[in-house]
């Protein structure tokens, strides 16, 4: 037995399922969070010291992506190269796209890093129910650890070594996620079209990501497309009902206050647009999402734009 | 401090290096039967080509070998893996004579210079003592970079030094400068076929340098090698690396590096952690940049080549020939600026700048304590090849960053630039074949310095960023002088001469050398890169 305690770093709902999935493991588990929590929460220590938290060397963190360099910058002051970090947030900062563990590494000297991603919901995650994730790290050991801290019979975690590709799969799927609300809330859109969406979404994001230096067989597996199949199955994933709202004639301020919390998607989706017609690489469902985001196009040419080929 | 470096101690520890190696190869080796048979099959497959007899004896002994090889207890097994790896380490392992190296460092340049600068022997008569320094050669080599922080950090740990690869020359060029610049001496790998050349076998043999042979390219083989490496390394030998692993074919600065022998950075720190006698280990990023290549005739011609790909070893290039040898040191002693080697900032094993102190600093410049890079979760001090593995890819990143950073541009570099773009404005759209077919064709003089001078000020830009390096010559330099200046560096030099004056303008002679030269300015995008744009261009794959 090589982890002994897991700190977690967010108390959200996705940062305190991870928390209790960790409690039900052999580690004793610590969470940080700047909300009120109960003192012990299912076998969880609370604190509200980074530096505290920085005892365990294994670190979870679950932020939203806009205060994902604030909290690695201060988590920064509390680690060394020995601290094994994993985030599971979904986004890509700033206009140059950096990816969160990109992030961790310019503001902390942490080098093992990873991310968690694929189609786990928070709250099945919480409740033990079997669910599946992915982890993804270049260095072994970090996904080893999370697997001896996180799996059990009801949670299976697969592994990875491309980081970038699992990072950017979340990024997109949030983003693809959004058009997928939107056509399924079309009452023109049959399930067969549905398909065909789908995966020529994920052809399209894997295509991006691979100009990014990701690789495409990442986006194939339970990291992109599966993320993308549970998010079809969903109705409460905020992206999905974001876009549905939107199909049913709601305005962006209106569907985002349906979706009840952030969209990262929202922001990004222009950003990785703009990344793609830089580097010449199609976007065609991308930009539809846009147009269907910032209004500007009637919504029979939204949806002839997402089927186009 | 140079005199007290491990590696006059060399000979003293040979035996005891050759040792260390073979115990730890055949300690780590977990299935002998897998090692040997995989020797055997590399080894039959390679002998089998030959028809020297030496080969043929050799081809039958590994033959009866494979036979037997089943029927052998362990113990046997055991034995033979010994007796093999004793045989690699102990060809492996190089040589140093402290008289050679004295005479190489300080003599040799001084009467070189004496011999092909006569004029400037009169003087060196008149002042004995500078021909028994390296000052001759102060405005011919130019070292550049904190040489003085390197000193320092050579006596808080092992220094590997890893400088880009473009000639044959290389090795003796930068032992020279590690002289000059007050540093230690560094041993170094070698391709064996270098020992075989009667020009430079001398040198080789007597500087420290061990033998690489890459007709072997079994695991077994790279074990000893990495073995021999890290035993060097935990005993404070500054090694030499050349971690493109062969000369660079284009021209270009490496992008791409092999990581066997780098990664036995981090596996030397670990042990030494482990053993509780903690080293630091520093990697020493430097380019080499010539004015003009020896090589460069047959090294682009075989990046062009389809048999390319399959010529690693060269050895039937200029620096085999004495007349080319000569020729081109004559070159380099009459040429102001002929070499410029540059140190660029050290880094630890794991990519990290290091500072003054040579503790790690990470991306926020605050100084983090080495050995937690190698801790595990629980806190221990681990190994882990897969972990280290990594290590060794992040550094690779963090070196090619430091080659393009510390590129030292040359009028060479920039008049090939210049016209080569001009020969693909002749041909637009054409793949890269077809531009090199256009020979002969004459630029207007104004037009190739002002086509210069825009590339010229295009790069001060970059330098300004720390992006590259001007070389001093070039920096506020016309662009009429610079074209003079990279003019007189090629004449005489190439069996043909690569660009010509005429009456109308400057006539381009030999496109594929003016490719060479100017694909040193890929990586900062201000030349034509034939990796992907010509590739685009040619339905038939243009490199």
């Amino acid at each position: 037995m090589k982890v002994r305690s897991v700190g977690v770093l967010g108390g959200g709902p996705w940062g305190l399922s991870l928390a209790r999935a960790a409690a039900r493991g052999p580690c004793e588990t610590w969470l940080h969070s700047r909300r009120q929590q109960d003192a012990m929460v299912d076998g969880v220590r609370v604190t509200r010291s980074l530096a505290e938290l920085a005892r365990c060397r294994l670190l979870l963190v679950a932020v939203p992506s806009n205060l994902a360099r604030e909290v690695a910058r201060e988590l920064g002051e509390n680690l060394d190269g020995s601290h094994v970090v994993v985030h599971g947030i979904r986004g890509l900062s700033g206009p140059e796209l950096s990816t969160i563990s990109q992030i961790f590494r310019e503001e902390t000297p942490a080098r093992r890093l990873g991310a968690l991603g694929g189609p786990v919901q928070a709250d099945e995650l919480a409740e033990g129910r079997p669910s599946a994730m992915v982890v993804a790290s270049e260095f072994g050991e970090v996904s080893a650890a999370v697997r001896e801290a996180l799996e059990s019979e009801r949670l299976q975690i697969h592994a990875t070594r491309d980081l970038r590709g699992l990072e950017w799969a979340s990024a997109l799927v949030g983003c693809l996620s959004i058009g997928l609300g939107y056509a399924q809330a079309r009452g023109d859109v049959s399930p067969g079209l549905l398909a065909a969406l789908i995966s020529r979404a994920v052809d399209e994001a894997a295509s991006i990501a691979v100009a990014a230096g990701a690789e495409e067989k990442t986006f194939y597996g339970l990291g992109g497309y599966g993320d993308l199949l549970a998010s079809m199955a969903l109705e409460d994933r905020p992206e999905v009902l974001l876009g549905r709202e939107l199909a049913r004639g709601a305005s962006l301020d209106e569907a985002r206050a349906k979706a009840t919390l952030r969209v990262e998607a929202i922001e990004l989706v222009p950003r990785v647009a703009a990344f793609a017609g830089a580097r010449g690489v199609r976007c065609d469902i991308l930009c539809a999402i846009g147009a269907i985001l910032d209004g500007s196009a009637a919504p029979d040419r939204v949806v002839r734009a997402l089927f186009a080929r | 401090m140079l005199r007290e470096a491990p590696i006059f101690q060399f000979n003293h520890e040979r035996a005891l290096l050759v040792a260390q190696t073979v115990d730890r190869v055949c300690a780590q080796t977990r299935d002998p039967l897998h090692a040997l048979n995989d020797a055997a099959y590399w080894e039959i497959r390679r002998l089998e080509s030959s028809r020297r007899k030496r080969d043929q004896e050799e081809l039958a002994e590994w033959r009866g070998l494979a036979r037997r090889l089943a029927k052998l207890s362990e113990f046997e097994r055991r034995q033979h893996l010994r007796d093999l790896v004793t045989r690699y380490a102990d060809d492996i392992a190089g040589n140093f004579d402290r008289r050679v190296f004295r005479a190489s460092t300080r003599i040799l340049p001084s009467l070189v210079t004496g011999l092909l600068s006569p004029g400037a022997l009169p003087h060196h008569l008149r002042h004995p003592r500078e021909l028994l320094s390296l000052d001759a050669l102060a405005d011919k080599v130019i070292i550049q970079g904190d040489t003085a922080g390197l000193a320092r950090l050579a006596e808080k740990g092992t220094l590997i030094f890893v400088p880009t690869h473009s000639s044959n020359m290389d090795s003796i060029v930068f032992g020279f400068a590690l002289e000059r610049a007050g540093l230690p001496p560094a041993t170094y790998g070698a391709g064996k076929n270098l020992f075989t050349n009667p020009l430079l076998s001398f040198f080789m043999h007597n500087l420290g340098a061990y033998k690489v042979d890459r007709r072997l390219r079994f695991d077994l083989y790279k074990d000893c090698l990495k073995a021999y490496s890290c035993v060097l390394l935990e005993r404070g030998y500054h090694s030499l690396f050349f971690p493109g692993g062969t000369r660079s074919r284009s021209g270009a600065v490496e992008a791409k590096l092999k990581l066997g022998l780098a990664g036995t950075g981090v596996e030397s720190y670990v042990r030494t952690l482990l053993a509780g006698t903690e080293r630091r280990v520093y990697f020493v990023p430097a380019t080499i940049n010539y004015l003009i290549t020896l090589e460069a005739e047959t090294l682009i011609a075989d990046y062009l080549s389809e048999a390319g790909k399959a010529r690693y070893i060269i050895e039937d290039d200029e620096s085999t020939r004495l007349g080319r040898v000569i020729a081109f040191v004559r070159k380099a002693f009459t040429m102001r600026g002929s070499v410029v080697i540059r140190f660029g900032d050290a880094l630890d094993p794991f990519g990290n700048r290091v500072d003054a102190e040579g503790r790690s600093l990470d991306g926020r410049g605050r100084a983090i304590d080495t050995s937690s890079f190698v801790r595990d979760v629980a806190g221990e001090v681990v190994s882990n090849p897969d972990r280290d593995a990594q290590y060794t890819r992040e550094l690779a990143q963090a070196l090619v960053t430091a080659y393009r950073a510390n590129t030292v541009v040359s009028s060479t570099n920039l008049v090939a630039a210049a016209c080569f773009e001009h020969l693909r404005s002749l041909a637009p759209g054409a793949d890269l074949f077809t531009v090199l077919r256009l020979r002969d064709q004459t630029i207007p003089r104004d037009d190739l310095a002002r086509s210069v001078l825009a590339k010229r000020d295009a790069l001060k830009a970059l330098e300004a960023r720390g992006e590259v390096v001007l070389s001093d010559q070039v920096r506020d330099t016309s662009g009429g002088d610079i074209v003079a200046q990279a003019m007189s560096a090629f004449f005489g030099f190439h069996t043909n001469p690569v660009i010509e004056a005429q009456e109308d303008g400057i006539a381009l002679r030999d496109p594929k050398l003016l490719l060479y030269y100017q694909n040193r300015l890929i990586r900062h995008g201000l030349a034509f890169d034939p990796e992907t744009r010509g590739r685009a261009g040619a339905a038939g794959g243009a490199t």
